[in-house]
């Protein structure tokens, strides 16, 4: 009895830390290992390399340092609820703290505190918690916040909140979240003190296509995004195929998804990314691949320089983030569609602090440096001036509003056929 | 099983030797706990680059975590009671997981699927809930209720019966049971479940089927804090006042023993993972209808594996899980303050968490130490492990 007794003790502890292992790979939450000095080069992507030059739409990105022109307001206190992960996600959460911290500086504030919930039925709480501790600003990261973010801001109308990526914002007439997203409230009247700030994904991809167009020899560029599901995603690859047709008219640009729900293919799944991708290029035959995917984008990139043609990464300067300048897994990446998170929530805490950021939801494109281009790092002798020219005239054309990047009918939606 | 019990202890009675060794070896552990906690605080600080150092940033910690679990005297002065509130509601599902957890162990069967239990228990709460959103709000709770209850219970029964009529071991068939419904809650609440018009995946609201605000627990005192308490007398009930009960602790003791005595073990087995599973998929119910009140891709917390410390801690006895998920629970509540106050990451949760299941897993060592002059009075102190402990 002694011997089956210690067996099962044994059993015991073997069964916990499989347990606790597998607890933790079952969580979206991307490693602890996430060392913050990457990313942050990344983002504020300020780098004054000599590649710099040649894609001069990048350095618009470095914002966000603390300008004189700021309206100082040091007394405001700034919190932050980000999504269930770390702070360190290299994603969302890591991007809008910074932001939030690069605000705050600008503003004379004290830096901004953060809560990272430990679960999905904590997100309300955690947003009380800075309401207990009277807080002037929340800012709340990601869709899943929405609902209880618009909820706090119905309660608390003198504190400012701020989500980020909770677009379009969808209230009930009288303020309240609307869970049937019939959206019979004009959120901008009924929360004066709630903005959702999106992004046009577009603008960046179509950037990101003129690139493409120009790196690409067989006239033949593709894009996986992670799922039909995911308007954003979609804008990407439609702006992406429009920006590539502007420079090469002929050129065929294949668009595809790995699947069509929100499940962990889509955006946590780098394997299964690698194998679609390695399937989607002997079939057609792109020399550009631009990934739209998440982690499952890593993937894709790595399929990508594994087949040997060039990869276009998204959201951050994946070049810096992924560290393809010493690793060759990734060393085909030749710039990335950017979307500035980190100089959005900056600029939106700054323009709360001036009083003149607006309620609702607010864009961020090329005229509020909203997106754009990365560096091309290494592969700058790739690139003569004319991309930079066509590069710049592209984003003065979307300043001024003449230039669109999106089709005028089903931009976001998956089902409309690429012109 | 060596270890012969005094009469009293067989029918949950208490001895002073029995509460002594209740009581001081989880308070020997969470004290420690706290101490090794606070050691990393101070050993990581230097490690932050552009970080003052604080040799007290482990007491400001300490304080910030308390006064989020409990408040302060200025709020009671106030009769604002939302911290004490806020711990109640993150105990409630630990005290059913832990209740989940702890009636396993009683049978001798480690059910560490309680994350999945707890998942589609949620899922039946939420299924359920949306279709009676609008019917009147006893028959949308009961109905949701139930229907959580009979998920949980089908993902308890599955191992069971594997168990008892295939021999695969419950540990690894409810670790795969739990990857099962995980993503089993990703196509759902992506797929059919999605409200069609958003542009994420997220589920209707349950309405009317959400649990009631107990009014002297304003402002989100709900009624699974009520049935947790009411549970745990149950499950304590059902131990020790039934034959049930009764034939689980001998299955436990020994099953070899239990058979020759005429009962069925392999019953025993199925019926103690679906009442098992039922607990769990209690404490999904509890989160969904309690707190989210609708479903996210991202629903799916640590309840689960929360709720096997909580059971450990308590040595699975169904009332000492209630002060052991208090614990726990007031640690969560307290998590966020401290990230406020102290710019300590949450993380530091789960590090005093992993140090107390650390310590119990090992806690003949510690009891060995405490009880070294006593243990001639104890008869043969050898449990190997709390799990087999709590099986006597």
């Amino acid at each position: 009895m002694h011997l089956s007794k210690r067996l099962f003790a044994l059993g015991t502890t073997t069964a916990i830390l499989i347990s606790a292992c597998g607890g933790t790979a079952a969580t979206p939450s991307p490693s602890a290992a996430a060392s913050s000095a990457a990313p942050s080069a990344a983002a504020s992507s300020a780098a004054p390399s000599a590649a710099a030059s040649s894609a001069a739409p990048s350095a618009a990105a470095s914002s966000a340092a603390p300008s004189a022109s700021a309206v100082q307001a040091p007394n405001l206190k700034i919190g932050v609820v980000t999504d269930i992960g770390t702070l360190n996600d290299k994603g969302y959460n890591e991007y809008t703290f910074k932001g939030a911290t690069d605000g705050a500086m600008a503003i004379g504030a004290a830096a901004p505190q953060s809560i990272v919930p430990k679960d999905a039925s904590e997100y309300a709480a955690d947003i009380k918690q800075f309401v207990d501790q009277k807080y002037d600003i929340i800012v709340t990261v990601g869709f899943n916040l929405t609902n209880d973010t618009v909820a706090a801001a119905k309660a608390n109308p003198k504190i400012h909140f701020v989500g980020v990526d909770q677009s379009p914002v969808c209230v009930d007439p009288q303020g309240n979240p609307d869970t049937t997203f019939a959206c019979k409230g004009d959120a901008k009247t009924l929360l004066p003190n709630y903005t959702s700030l999106y992004f046009a994904e577009d603008q960046a991809g179509y950037l990101a296509g003129i690139v493409a167009a120009y790196a690409s020899k067989n006239k033949s560029i593709g894009a996986i995004g992670g799922t039909t599901l995911c308007a954003p995603c979609v804008r990407y690859i439609q702006g992406y195929d429009m920006g590539a047709k502007s420079v090469t008219p002929d050129i065929k640009v294949t668009a595809a998804y790995v699947t069509n729900d929100f499940s962990a293919a889509a955006f946590n799944d780098p394997a299964g990314g690698k194998a679609f991708a390695t399937t989607f290029i002997s079939t057609n035959k792109p020399d550009v691949l631009f990934q739209v995917a998440g982690k499952t984008g890593n993937g894709i990139l790595e399929a990508a320089c594994q087949k040997g043609i060039y990869g276009i990464g998204v959201d951050v300067d994946q070049y810096v983030s992924l560290g393809a300048a010493t690793d060759p897994t990734y060393g085909c990446i030749i710039t990335s569609a950017e979307k500035h998170v980190e100089s959005a929530t900056s600029q939106a805490i700054q323009e709360i602090a001036a009083g003149t950021l607006s309620a609702g939801d607010v864009l961020f494109n090329a005229n509020n440096d909203g997106i754009g281009v990365s560096d091309f790092h290494d592969k700058a002798s790739m690139f003569g001036p004319e991309v930079t020219q066509a590069l710049n005239t592209a984003l003065a054309g979307m300043k001024s509003g003449a230039l669109k990047t999106c089709p005028a009918t089903g931009c976001g939606d998956a089902k409309t056929p690429l012109p | 099983m060596s270890a012969p019990a005094p009469a009293p202890r067989a029918r949950g009675g208490v001895s002073r030797a029995r509460v002594w060794s209740l009581v001081a070896v989880p308070l020997a552990v969470i004290v420690g706990s706290a101490v090794l906690g606070a050691a990393v605080i101070l050993l990581s600080e230097p490690l932050i680059p552009g970080r003052q150092f604080d040799p007290l940033l482990w007491l400001t910690a300490y304080e910030a975590m308390i006064q989020g679990a409990i408040g302060d005297p200025q709020e009671w002065a106030a009769l604002d009671f939302h911290s004490l509130v806020s711990t109640l509601v993150n105990t409630a599902p630990l005290v059913f997981g832990g209740l989940a957890v702890g009636f396993g162990f009683k049978a001798g069967l480690f059910n560490i699927g309680a994350q999945g239990q707890f998942l589609v228990g949620a899922l039946g709460a939420v299924i359920v809930g949306v279709w009676l959103h609008d019917a009147p709000a006893p028959l949308a709770i009961a109905g949701a209720t139930i229907a959580g209850m009979a998920f949980g219970a089908a993902w308890g029964f599955v191992p069971g019966f594997l168990k008892a009529f295939a021999g695969a071991h419950e540990v690894v068939s409810t670790i795969m049971m739990n990857y099962v419904a995980i993503q089993l809650l990703a196509a759902l609440v992506s797929g059919p479940l999605k409200v069609p018009r958003s542009p994420q995946a997220i589920t209707f609201d349950v309405g009317n089927a959400a649990f009631p605000v107990i009014p002297f627990l304003q402002p989100n005192g709900h009624l699974g804090i009520l049935l947790a308490l009411i549970a745990a007398v149950g499950v304590w009930w059902v131990l020790y006042r039934t034959t049930w009960g009764f034939e689980v602790r001998a299955t436990g003791a020994s099953p070899d023993a239990s058979r020759y005595a005429g009962m069925r073990p392999r019953l025993i087995t199925v019926a103690t993972m679906t009442f098992s599973g039922m607990l769990a998929g209690l404490a999904g119910v509890c989160v969904l209808l309690g707190v989210t009140k609708s479903m996210t891709s991202s629903f799916g917390t640590t309840v689960g594996f929360d709720s096997i410390a909580v059971a450990l801690l308590a040595r699975s006895n169904p009332l000492a899980i209630v002060p052991a998920a208090l614990l726990f629970g007031g640690m969560r509540a307290g998590a966020g303050l401290m990230q406020i106050q102290a710019e300590i990451p949450a993380e530091l949760v789960d590090v005093i968490q992993a140090v107390i299941l650390l310590a119990l897993v090992t806690s003949p060592v510690i009891r060995r130490l405490l009880h070294a002059d006593t243990r001639g009075s104890h008869g043969t102190e050898t449990a190997a492990s709390p799990a087999a402990e709590a099986a006597r």
